[in-house]
Parts: structure tokens; C-alpha cells; sequence
């Protein structure tokens, strides 16, 4: 049976090839997609954990949580609230830097909790106006300690590069929070609060506690939480879905015409198997088992693309401040089902075919 | 409709048992495609072991006999029994076509991206045969058919009579009692036909299987045991001499 397949899919090279395109680009489709919203949603998780916080605390009712404002004068409440170890106010200030407008520019006291939270790779802590950058965006602005980096049209001194394993800090800038409130013109405004949890709290109870004290805030620990909270980043896993609907259905159409052609040029071997005694579950297995086998090259060739798409996408729009994609194991065992359940969907339209067929009309060509 | 057939040239005294014993039992058996009537009322009984060749014109219904014999088609009505049983009425008609029969066409149709042993392994990968003795049981096949030595090659590497002989060796996978072939030399020269019919006889002696030939070779109707003449869906050649099934 497997060298009937393997003659079969390397008699007909083109139409294999055309099958496995199919599954390729649906595979593709899915797996980039899969990756992108994938780091869109970390990205979005990473706000609630800015600071290594265990949780951060946010203007409430808002779609885009880097649009949040707060006054900072509720920084000392959340402090004041049981429970809270820490509440370190952040300013995040978007589109400040011209050279790549992805980068966000965060204000903080770099000196604070937070500084001591950012290990430093190279350079030291900031003093007066100078700022720390992350490795991310230093690579990207070919920053270096002792160089400088123009924030709002204004230049600054960078004293140090820092990495702090969250991806969106790692691609950010940090400025001391009356610099960013100034160049920003929002004075006495804050972004979030990114708060830590004293030992023998839970970060819930500490969360919902802070809502009730501080009516209009919001807490977000958990960073699917916060994917769901943002709705642009609803919108877009949104958009995905779709895509990779529209996707998956031109990749079943020529899926199943694909197959639909090949069943109809092999109706007379077909009905050759039948006449020589192949049952009609052997012969629909015969079929399926060709179809798993392109679908699996199919999917190995739309796995390695999807990884390569995704980052290409992400590169060519700039965004990989925002997004990086997540190739995780889960998205390309998905990507995987995806290509089988393309190949076999195709195969039981021809399976159908077959079984329908009666024998001698086959076997008469 | 009454069974006709001329004289046996080797006359057998299987060939001499009631219908009930017969191989082959064709029973009033009518056959329309559309307004057209393939076959009308044929009755035919095939002993074990004979050798039958039908004839007749083109469209007589020669094919459509041997079709509905093979169980690859249903009459309209009538019925066919196979060693008394009329299996293509049942459940399971692959398993008793794989078991029952053996098919020779006048077009090989072997599968090309194949080579001649993976053809004739074809029916015993239906049959469920694990691979090591497929291979044996094949190679033993082409042996029988004088082709050990082409077992490797693909079809387009070998001559027509040769593809007919793999063609019969495929037939032959599953051991079947009865052989039914449409036309085996119809593609082929004389030199060639006259050998496949030498093979098909061969086999039949070895085997003891029934032979059902249809064929306007006239080496095929001095050799069969029997031959039924069909004309437009009935048989039509008077009788001479003994119908050896006992039909009618």
C-alpha cells in the first residue's frame, strides 16, 4: 500500500505539487497568523508586567491600553492599599522617536524600582537627562553608551543598554518620568502603574481591591487578560481568524479540485482495484492515505514558510516593537492538523466519487 | 432462452453434470441500458473446469455476459450463481470476486508507475497478504507465466504478450476457481494471442479452474471445450451436438 502512494504522489509529480501547494499556503496562512497574533497577544501581556510587576494597574473602559491616562497624585492610593509592595508610576509615549516610530519610550525613574529591575549589559544608570535603551532598541537605532538618541525632536545621552526579558521594554527607551511628561506635554499624567505584591497577598484580591479603592482603573495581572481587555488587539486576532479562514478555504478548493481531477483521470485503476478485489474501504484508504501523505509534505513545506512569513511580515510593517511573533510548538502542531484536515476534507469529496462509481464503468475507461 | 453450444472437441465428463453442479449458472438473465437491450432472457450453464468461449458481433453482448458473470454488473433480471451460489446478490462482493474470480481484459491495464511484480501484487494487498509473501507469491506467479525474469521491469519495458502474461498473473493472485477474460488477444498479433491462448489453457489444466473466453479468435473457439454464439443479446448458434452444462 505505501509503495502504491509513493508511486502514485511521484507518477503524478505536478498534481502532487499542486496539492501540496494548496495545503502549503493554508498551513502558511494559519501558522503566520497563529505566530503574529501570538506576539501580538504576548506584547499585549507584557503591559501588565512592565517593571517585572506582578500586575498593572490602568485608566479603565479604554481599546488601547498604551492610550491609558491616569494622575499620577493616585500613585501614593494604590501604594497606601493593603497588600501592595510596590506601585511604580510609567508613562508610555508612542510614536516619540522619528528614526522608528515602533519604539515606545517609557518614562520612568530609571533609578527606581524599575532601573533596578532592568539588568544593564552595558553602560551604567542614568544621571539628569541621560536615558537607558534596550538591547532591542539599540540594535535598531545602532545606539551605543555614550552615543545619543532624539526622543521628540530633542537629543539625548544614552548611559547605559539594558535587557529585562520582556519584549516590549527590550525594544523601548527609558527616560526619567518628568522628561517624558514634558516632551509629551502631559504633565502630572501617567500611563499605569505597575504594581508588586507584598508576600501573603494574592494578586488578585490586591487587584480588585485597588478597583473598588480607585473607581475607573483597571487591574490586568494575567496577560491573556489583557489581550482580551484590548480591543485592538481583539480586532486583530479577529482579522486573522478571517484571513486564515479565507485562506483555508482557497486552499480547500484547490485541495479538493486537485483531487477531484486526480480521482477522475485514476477512475479506471480505481475500478482495476475493485475488480481485482479491493473492498471499497481499501480503496477510499488508498486515496485518504495519499491525501495524509501530500498533506504532510504539504504542511511540512507551509510550516517553514509560515515561520518565515510571519517575520517578514512583522519586519516589512515595522512592527517589531509591538509583535514578535511566537512560532511556539502548540502554533505548529496547529499548523500541522491544519494541513491533514485540508488534505483529508479534499480526499472525501474523491472518496465519495469512488464509492459511488460503479465498477464496470470505471474499468471501461 | 434455451442453451445452444457446438460440440466439445475435448470433451470431459465433468462437463456432462447437472446445472446443479455447474460452475457457472446463468439464469434467464436480462440486461438493458436504456431503451437498448444488452442481453434478453440468457440461460448458460459452465461446468467446472470447461472451457467456454462466447462470441458473437460487436454489441451481441458478449462483454455485458461476462461482466454480469464476474459480478462487476447486475441483471436486470434473472440471477447468476456461482458454484450454486448466487454471491453477487450478497454482502462482501469484493471479498467473493477476489476469492471467486480472475480477470483478464483485452487492454492490460496494468498500473505503469508499477513494475511487473508490484502489478501482480496488486489483488493481494487487497486480500490483506503481508508484504514478504506478496512478494514470494508473485514471483511465483510471473514464474508461471514465463516472466520470472521480467519481474522488475515496468510495463512500458515490456513487449504486448508480455503485459497480457502479467495480466494473466495478476488474474491468478488470488486462485481463483473461475477465469474470466474479455478479449485477451484482441491487442495482439497472431504469434502472441496464440500464446497467451496456450498460457490460459496451460493454466486451466494445472489449475482446474474454469475458463470463460470471450474472443473472435477463431484458435480460441477450436480450443475451448465449448463455444456460445451471442446475437443481439441472445444466444443464437443452433445446436450441435451435446450441451455439455445441461442447460435448457
Amino acid at each position: 500500500m505505501l509503495a502504491m502512494i509513493a508511486a502514485n504522489m511521484l507518477r503524478r509529480r505536478g498534481r502532487t505539487a499542486l496539492t501540496a501547494l494548496g495545503v502549503a499556503v493554508g498551513v502558511m496562512t494559519v501558522v503566520a497568523l497563529l505566530s503574529v497574533t501570538g506576539g501580538l497577544s504576548r506584547s499585549a501581556g507584557d503591559l501588565a508586567k512592565l517593571g517585572r510587576a506582578d500586575f498593572g494597574v490602568f485608566q479603565g473602559g479604554l481599546s488601547d491600553l498604551t492610550a491609558s491616562s491616569l494622575p499620577d497624585s493616585i500613585v501614593s492610593r494604590v501604594a497606601a492599599q493593603a497588600g501592595v509592595a510596590s506601585a511604580v508610576p510609567i508613562q508610555i509615549v508612542p510614536h516619540a522617536i522619528a528614526r522608528d516610530s515602533s519604539i515606545l519610550v517609557f518614562g520612568a525613574n530609571p533609578n527606581g524600582i524599575l532601573g533596578r529591575r532592568l539588568v544593564l549589559v552595558s553602560g551604567r544608570l542614568p544621571r539628569g537627562q541621560q536615558l537607558l535603551v534596550g538591547v532591542g532598541a539599540a540594535k535598531q537605532l545602532h545606539a551605543a553608551v555614550g552615543g545619543t538618541i532624539t526622543v521628540s525632536g530633542q537629543s539625548f545621552p544614552v548611559a547605559g543598554i539594558y535587557r529585562s526579558g520582556i519584549s516590549l521594554e527590550d525594544n523601548g527607551v527609558v527616560l526619567p518620568l518628568a522628561v517624558t511628561q514634558r516632551i509629551s506635554g502631559r504633565t502630572g499624567a501617567i500611563s499605569m502603574i505597575a504594581v508588586s505584591v507584598a508576600p501573603g497577598y494574592r494578586d488578585v484580591e490586591v487587584e480588585r481591591r485597588i478597583e473598588r479603592a480607585i473607581p475607573g482603573t483597571l487591574s490586568l495581572g494575567d496577560p491573556s487578560e489583557v489581550a482580551r481587555v484590548d480591543t485592538n488587539s481583539r480586532v486583530i486576532t479577529k482579522a486573522a481568524i478571517i484571513i486564515a479562514v479565507l485562506a483555508l478555504l482557497l486552499g480547500a478548493v484547490v485541495v479538493v479540485n486537485t483531487m477531484a481531477m486526480s480521482v477522475i483521470e485514476r477512475r479506471q485503476q480505481f475500478g482495476l482495484l475493485a475488480v481485482v478485489g479491493w473492498s471499497r474501504a481499501r480503496v477510499a484508504s488508498l486515496i485518504l492515505g495519499e491525501a495524509i501523505a501530500v498533506s504532510l509534505v504539504g504542511a511540512a513545506a507551509g510550516l517553514a514558510l509560515g515561520a518565515l512569513a510571519s517575520e517578514l511580515v512583522v519586519g516589512a510593517l515595522a512592527a517589531g516593537t509591538f509583535v514578535s511573533p511566537a512560532v511556539t510548538m502548540w502554533v505548529l502542531a496547529r499548523g500541522v492538523l491544519v494541513g491533514l484536515a485540508l488534505g483529508v476534507t479534499g480526499a472525501l469529496f474523491s472518496v465519495w466519487r469512488v464509492m459511488q462509481g460503479p465498477t464496470l464503468r470505471a474499468i471501461s475507461g | 432462452m434455451l442453451i445452444y453450444g457446438i460440440r466439445s472437441r475435448k470433451r470431459d465428463d465433468r462437463l456432462l453434470q447437472s446445472p446443479s453442479g455447474a460452475a457457472v449458472s446463468v439464469e434467464d438473465v436480462s440486461r438493458c441500458f436504456g431503451t437498448i437491450q444488452a442481453l434478453s432472457h440468457v440461460s448458460l450453464n459452465v461446468a467446472p473446469g470447461e472451457v467456454l468461449a462466447v462470441t458473437g458481433r460487436s454489441g451481441s453482448g458478449k462483454s455485458t455476459l461476462l461482466n454480469l458473470i464476474g459480478g462487476l454488473d447486475h441483471p436486470d433480471g434473472g440471477r447468476i450463481r456461482i458454484d450454486g451460489e448466487p454471491v453477487w446478490e450478497r454482502p462482501g462482493t469484493g471479498t467473493a470476486r477476489r476469492e471467486l474470480v480472475g480477470f483478464v481484459f483485452q487492454q492490460h491495464l496494468l498500473m505503469s508507475e508499477l513494475n511487473a511484480r508490484a502489478n501482480v501484487e496488486v489483488p493481494l494487498i487487497g486480500a490483506g497478504i503481508p508484504a514478504g509473501r506478496r512478494r514470494r507469491r508473485a514471483l511465483e506467479l510471473l514464474d508461471e507465466v514465463d516472466l520470472g525474469d521480467r519481474a522488475e521491469h515496468l510495463p512500458s519495458m515490456l513487449s504486448g504478450g508480455e503485459r497480457q502474461r502479467v495480466a494473466v498473473a495478476r488474474a491468478l493472485a488470488n486462485s481463483p476457481r473461475l477465469l474470466l477474460a474479455d478479449e485477451p488477444t484482441g491487442a495482439l498479433d497472431s504469434l502472441t494471442a496464440s500464446a497467451i491462448v496456450e498460457l490460459l489453457l496451460r493454466l486451466r489444466d494445472r489449475r482446474g479452474m474454469t475458463v470463460i473466453i470471450v474472443s473472435y479468435d477463431p484458435e480460441v473457439h477450436y480450443r475451448a471445450n465449448r463455444t456460445v454464439t451471442l446475437l443481439d443479446g441472445s444466444i443464437a448458434r443452433p445446436t450441435v451436438g451435446v450441451d455439455p452444462g445441461g442447460g435448457g
